[in-house]
């Protein structure tokens, strides 16, 4: 079975972006026999300026400005409740992934990518070994799976 | 092929988190997932300095089955010991980070120079029950945290019985079996319950002997003991409850501690005394024949199947019908138990089943004729099937649901008045 990984890495050897500094991902497809890079994605901004905005608990400020002060709750920004928009922007443009490996990420982060059923790993090693172990521990899943 | 169990009556060996709560300020630090304390903890007498709730917890996740756990558990444990007042730490692994590979003993061993005692225990859940877990937990303790001593103190003896928490009545039970055994002469050191913590664990290398009260639990920590720290150990395989057993174990104990046999006789002659004083006044009750159930039936684990079959067939002159213990007791000790069975008073014998499936046991008890209402005793699982057959039931093992037990006890010659109450309060109340 075909599916791809997320990664946010800067030059494709260390795992050494977090994920709310991120400004683009390296999708990998990855299956049983192993895994190759498939595309850059670039993240777009959703903020007014084009500002690209910082997640997490770190945007706050830096959103209040934008925003006018209020962050909490639902601010009816279009993505539900307590999703800051540049996290659901983040969330939906990896939608289509199995997993999601930087180095570090934030709660409300987290809670937004399990509810798309997208699994976490952040970590601080290089990308092949994040790879090579994610992709092993799939593998042995989906081959019991099919038993 | 894998099988669903009916009717659980046993927990993971993780379940020795509550062994390690029963030593006053030990602290179970947990590698398992989040929500093992929680299934695993009851709220029978579990909430006090320490509760589940609190125990740290590695929580580990899909991540730390990918990558390893080990990071999360030296944090876990440095964080705990900054956090936590506790005597004495017990890092007790669950089945994932066990199955993933973790090597938490390594992780336990950086501790080795910390302020406080750090030790590791392996219950995972694929292991074996909580009694088994209970076993690792003693184990843990005598290899990791005892060294062997030359000095010993006269008369003092360790005494070991059966799982605190899963054994309703463990902290009666073994103050009750402490207090015999000093009027025996000789010093009683437990490690469980109010008062037993760290002070005891340091005596434990100084007994003279140790005394294992269980059919089964704890042989083969017993044995490490023999091993470790040079203690032998007296095995006393049933929980002696009422004049009869209770005389016996004296007897037995006194024998082998070479405590003087008029001592012993002193003692037994003034129990008994009392006991039977008891007995006489309400003969009219034990003897109406109309009151009490013609045969019974036990299903509990070993300790109290032995217990209380032998109490109710040599004291109280009752026929038992088939006896189930539900503890999954290990093959290597089955057949000594049976054979226990075989050694009750006025040549009568008891057929006993180790079955852990509550189906079966159910049918069992549906099919066999007790020539009148039966008389249950065992978990809340058979309180239905008793009142099915509108006989009597009694409340004594896990899981317990229909009674509060603060400090109640079976054990010893008070211990076995305290079940002819039970019982007879649930037999006279049907003519009520």
């Amino acid at each position: 079975m075909e599916y791809k990984i997320a990664v946010g890495t800067s030059e494709g050897i260390q795992v050494d972006l977090k994920f709310g500094e991120a400004a683009f991902f390296q999708i990998y497809l990855a299956d049983e026999n192993g895994f190759r890079l498939l595309e850059k994605r670039q993240i777009k901004s959703s903020s007014p300026d084009g500002k690209t905005l910082l997640s997490g608990c770190d945007g706050y400020s830096e959103k209040e400005k934008l925003f006018g002060g209020s962050c909490e709750g639902c601010t009816g920004n279009g993505h539900g409740c307590g999703a800051p928009g540049d996290i659901a922007d983040k969330v939906n443009l990896i939608g289509d992934c199995r997993c999601i490996v930087c180095k570090k990420i934030g709660f409300q982060a987290v809670r937004q990518l399990e509810r798309k059923a997208i699994s976490v790993f952040d970590v601080d090693c290089s990308v092949n070994d994040a790879l090579n172990k994610i992709t092993s521990y799939y593998t042995r899943i989906d081959s019991g799976m099919k038993n | 092929m894998a099988k669903l169990l009916d009717k659980q009556r046993y927990k993971c060996a993780l379940g020795a988190m509550q062994s390690v709560q029963a030593i006053q300020r030990a602290l179970p630090i947990l590698h398992s997932g989040p929500g093992c304390a929680q299934k695993l903890c009851e709220s029978v007498g579990s909430s006090g300095y320490f509760s589940p709730n609190i125990f740290p917890c590695t929580s580990v996740n899909e991540k730390d089955v990918v990558f390893g756990g080990v990071k999360k558990l030296d944090s876990t444990i440095e964080n705990a010991l900054k956090v936590i007042d506790a005597d004495l730490y017990v890092v007790l692994t669950g089945c994932i980070p066990e199955i993933v590979g973790d090597d938490s003993e390594e992780v336990v061993s950086r501790f080795a120079d910390s302020r406080k005692p750090v030790i590791y225990a392996p219950t995972a859940g694929f292991k074996g029950n909580n009694y088994k877990g209970h076993e690792q937990v003693i184990d843990a303790i005598v290899n990791q945290y005892l060294k062997k001593t030359d000095k010993k103190q006269k008369g003092l003896v360790n005494i070991w019985a059966d799982v605190p928490y899963q054994d309703l009545f463990w902290l009666g039970n073994i103050r009750e079996i402490e207090k015999l055994v000093s009027e025996l002469g000789l010093i009683p050191n437990t490690i469980f319950g109010y008062q037993r913590g760290i002070g005891q664990i340091n005596k434990i290398p100084e007994a003279e002997f140790n005394l294992l009260i269980s059919p089964w639990v704890g042989v083969s920590s017993m044995k490490n003991m023999e091993r470790k720290l040079g203690i032998p150990f007296l095995h006393y395989k049933t929980l002696p409850i009422g004049a009869t057993e209770t005389s016996r174990f004296l007897r037995t104990v006194g024998e082998y501690a070479g405590v003087d046999k008029e001592i012993t006789e002193e003692v037994i002659r003034k129990k008994e005394d009392y006991y039977y004083y008891l007995i006489e006044r309400y003969a009219d009750i034990f003897l109406e024949n109309r009151v009490i159930n013609k045969q019974f039936t036990v299903v509990s684990d070993a300790q109290y199947v032995l217990g209380i079959t032998k109490f109710l067939v040599n004291d109280l002159g009752l026929i038992p019908a088939k006896q189930f213990v539900v503890d999954d007791t290990p093959n290597k000790y089955r057949e000594e138990i049976k054979e226990e069975f075989k050694n009750l008073n006025y040549g009568i014998k008891a057929d006993v089943s180790f079955e852990t499936d509550g189906y079966k046991i159910h049918e069992e008890i549906k099919n066999h004729d007790y020539h009148g209402y039966p008389l249950v005793l065992g978990g809340y699982y058979e309180k239905e099937v008793t009142e099915k057959l509108k006989g009597n039931f009694l409340n004594i093992s896990y899981p317990v649901q229909d009674k509060v037990v603060l400090d109640n006890f079976y054990a010893g010659y008070a211990g076995g008045i305290r079940l002819i109450e039970d019982i007879y309060t649930v037999a006279v109340s049907r003519f009520n």
